[in-house]
């Protein structure tokens, strides 16, 4: 209980942060909005042109997209620093998080918001919105489809980053990883073969972030929802596993400090 | 002109000091290159056609090297320009006996030409092992001055936008938004040949086209009219927005004030 206290605080002052560069703010979601926006004009190109893809139409591409791009906004919003959670371990950053009496991991996370996430997270459902699929239930599968999506994402985050522990400069490795990630998860999956689909649930899971929760958002079947579950818990415990065996090899030059 | 060239022989050495960093960069266009295989290898067999558009699945990919490859080595100067103007480095920058713009100019083309010859080397060598070789060796010969020129293109670009530091906080939502027109207008995930016909029209009358739909169609389709053609829209689009990235930057640092320092 007092975890979720700490962790509301925290988002509260995150936000009061963001609020205090009004203009910035609202300008990084708005750009944020039209830039995903853009992005999506080549689907409609694409589709328009060819219609389907093996059963894949626009529509499912919405809310693919939809899906993905909420799930991203929610994780840049609430763990803003799973995307720098290499670069703290390495700069030895992690001093000032240990020397706290919270667990380390989520206060670490929670520490920092990306505010265009808000943008993504807003155009998500948007986008889920004008794809053919709205209804109330529809919106309740999207909810729970978003949350377990952006779960998949953190924790691949954390799981990708924590590598520094062994690695020490792992910039790129992560660099390549969250790339694929995102690029994997709002394209068709119809579009792979049979191997490539078993990397896409388990190396880089993006099936879990886009076209599996598209899927369970448009249509509830008990598989779609046994795979989201499976596949975020699994991974929200492989994540806090690797994270936790790799603090123990955690060193550094002792960069504690006093921050009022 | 001679010290600008020593700027960029130094950037260029520069980026070779850490080789493994390099190619680490240059991963990053594999996932990118391997998901347009799958995508177009589909859509070509869903259609079942060999040609569409007078492209081929191998000139597509072919197509799509290019436009990566310029996308991905592209110099980032948006940011870095911005950055001297918001922490006040460039009141430094400008004491210097050199023109800010050509310095930046030299040192993100310094900084792209080896990032963009790994980039080849792996988007590259996996299309040519998926489809085969580059539909012709003219290509290769023609397709590197345009290359030059779609940098030096998104170099005023991304110059202006950098400018805004002047008179908005964070420009990063240009950038994106620059980066998404580039996308759409440019040809970056869908050949322009596969538009409708409206939006190709427009595209042509816009800049985009000239940073990546342009060099990787001559790549392609290498003829000497469609390389004068693509030499000539460039040259023409660099006359334009250099002109403004003069006007705007002597603009621009009349209103600045250097107190102290």
């Amino acid at each position: 209980m007092s975890n979720l206290k700490i962790l509301l605080a925290v988002w509260k002052a995150n936000l009061q942060s963001a609020m205090e560069y009004r203009v910035s703010f609202i300008s990084q979601v708005l750009g944020m909005m039209l830039n995903n926006g853009m992005y999506f004009v080549i689907w409609v190109i694409f589709f328009d042109r060819f219609k389907e893809i093996r059963g894949w139409g626009v529509g499912d591409m919405y809310v693919t997209f939809g899906v993905s791009a909420s799930a991203f906004g929610l994780v840049s919003l609430f763990f803003g620093n799973a995307f720098n959670l290499g670069d703290i371990i390495t700069r030895g950053r992690l001093d000032y998080y240990l020397s706290l009496p919270r667990p380390v991991l989520l206060h670490t996370l929670t520490s920092r918001s990306v505010a265009s996430g808000a943008g993504d997270f807003l155009y998500g459902i948007l986008s889920f919105a004008v794809s053919g699929y709205f209804s109330a239930e529809a919106l309740a599968r999207f909810t729970l489809a978003i949350l377990l999506a952006a779960i998949v994402f953190a924790s691949f985050l954390v799981i990708v980053q924590s590598l520094a522990f062994w690695m020490g400069n792992a910039t790129n490795l992560v660099t390549l990883a969250v790339n694929a990630m995102i690029t994997f998860s709002i394209y068709p999956i119809s579009i792979f073969d049979n191997t490539a689909k078993l990397i896409l649930f388990t190396l880089v899971p993006a099936a879990l972030m886009g076209a599996v929760p598209a899927s369970f958002a448009i249509a509830f079947t008990w598989q779609t929802l046994a795979q989201l579950l499976i596949g975020a818990g699994a991974f929200l415990a492989l994540a806090i596993f690797i994270f936790y065996f790799g603090l123990r090899r955690y060193e550094s030059g002792s960069g504690i400090q006093v921050e009022i | 002109m001679k010290k600008y060239w020593f700027i960029f022989q130094t950037q260029l050495i520069n980026s070779l000091a850490y080789p493994g960093e390099l190619i680490g960069r240059a991963l990053t266009i594999l996932p990118f290159m391997w998901i347009f295989y799958q995508l177009w290898s589909v859509t070509f067999a869903s259609t079942g056609q060999t040609e569409m558009n007078g492209l081929t699945l191998k000139m597509t990919m072919w197509y799509f090297v290019v436009t990566e490859v310029i996308e991905i080595s592209r110099p980032r100067v948006g940011n870095t320009i911005s950055e001297t103007v918001r922490d006040g480095s460039i009141a430094y920058l400008l004491s210097k006996p050199y023109n800010f713009m050509l310095y930046h100019y030299a040192t993100a083309m310094g900084g792209t030409i080896f990032h963009a010859l790994f980039n080849i080397l792996f988007g590259g060598g996996l299309i040519w092992w998926l489809v085969g070789a580059p539909p012709s060796l003219m290509g290769v010969a023609m397709v590197l001055p345009a290359l030059l020129g779609a940098w030096a293109l998104h170099f005023c670009i991304a110059a202006l936008i950098g400018l805004l530091a002047f008179i908005v906080e964070d420009i990063s939502a240009f950038l994106w938004i620059f980066q998404k027109a580039a996308f759409v207008f440019g040809g970056l995930l869908i050949p322009l040949d596969f538009y409708p016909g409206w939006m190709r029209t427009i595209a042509n009358f816009l800049p985009f086209a000239s940073l990546s739909y342009a060099p990787a169609r001559l790549f392609i389709s290498p003829s000497p009219q469609a390389f004068f053609a693509v030499i000539g829209q460039q040259i023409l689009w660099l006359g334009i927005l250099g002109l403004a990235l003069t006007f705007f930057y002597h603009r621009a640092v009349r209103f600045l004030t250097i107190n102290g320092g």
